[in-house]
């Protein structure tokens, strides 16, 4: 249990790397394809965006307009297993942009219910704060 | 769904009855016919008992929101603390984390003691996705009057998004597992 534990923690971290990899290369159909079918998204505001199609149009809006320039860095702060394929992260976000006031734009939590699907961790639920 | 695909079989052997209207029913049609109705029915069944099984969560999960909040409106720190299972974790709107029920309970009593003595708050669940039968998701929508700064002062009116695990109890209650909430 322990090393499996150990073997999706450092999947997870992974998997949270490659997302923030799709978002600063601003590929709006990769960073949608870390979500399930119909996963859900919810914005600093909780304005929702659910399933792949309405989240890849979300990320293409944002990526064409006040994030093309924005940079995002996630950092895991903590994993919480509900159960083997399911569990919830928390990462420390910070997102620069070369216009904002002392070049951050946001800075907060992202809180993420991820699901082991076929062997891989993808987004359930996506939520972010910013504080 | 399953219903669907019920009444799907259902439908094929009536047709097969009516293209052999003159024709005796033979005992295997019989037996075919039996086991359809029966199949449909038991999975028509399966379907409304989880779907109301569903609905009692769904309305158990909103008791377990509105019994938080009324504790919390009574600044009841240790009823709102006992709302959570014995490992839950708090995050606060700046993500400062509290952990099981000893320091939520801390937690609690200090907010009602100092900034948030005269704070009143409204919940609303605004949705629930269910994660497994035992497990869901929960978002809330928030709003907060009579909050004070730290030195006392009257603070704005506060609304937010609480998002919360729950995880169903062998007592048949939902329980806060996780609890983040956000402020905008």
């Amino acid at each position: 249990m322990a090393s499996n534990h150990d073997t999706d923690t450092a999947a997870i971290k992974q998997f949270v790397a490659n997302f923030a990899d799709s978002w600063n290369s601003h590929d709006a159909h990769g960073v949608a394809m870390h979500y399930v079918e119909d996963g859900d998204f919810s914005s600093i505001k909780a304005e929702a965006s659910h399933g792949r199609k309405e989240l890849e149009d979300h990320y293409t809006t944002i990526f064409t307009t006040f994030l093309k320039n924005a940079h995002t860095t996630d950092t895991v702060r903590s994993i919480r297993f509900l159960a083997p394929n399911l569990a919830s992260v928390d990462i420390d976000w910070l997102v620069t942009e070369p216009s904002a006031p002392g070049g951050v734009l946001r800075k907060g939590l992202l809180t993420w219910m991820l699901s082991k699907r076929n062997g891989q961790w993808m987004i359930v639920i996506y939520h972010e704060q910013s504080f | 769904m399953r219903s669907d695909a019920g009444d799907g079989v259902l439908r094929a052997v009536i047709e097969e009855i009516k293209n052999q209207e003159d024709a005796m029913i033979s005992p295997r049609l019989k037996v075919a016919l039996a086991v359809s109705l029966f199949l449909a029915f038991s999975s028509g069944l399966a379907w409304a008992q989880m779907a109301s099984k569903m609905d009692a969560d769904s309305a158990a999960i909103k008791q377990c929101v509105a019994a938080w909040e009324d504790a919390w409106n009574r600044h009841d720190a240790h009823a709102t603390a006992a709302a959570y299972v014995e490992d839950g974790e708090f995050s606060s709107t700046t993500g400062v984390p509290s952990h099981g029920s000893k320091e939520l309970e801390a937690h609690y009593n200090e907010i009602f003691t100092t900034f948030l003595k005269d704070a009143h708050r409204t919940d609303t669940v605004r949705s629930i996705r269910f994660l497994t039968p035992e497990i869901a998701s929960v978002d809330i929508d928030w709003q907060m009057t009579g909050a004070r700064t730290r030195d006392g002062k009257d603070a704005p009116n506060r609304k937010g998004l609480l998002t919360w695990v729950v995880t169903k109890q062998r007592s048949g209650q939902w329980m806060i597992t996780i609890y983040h909430e956000s402020v905008f």
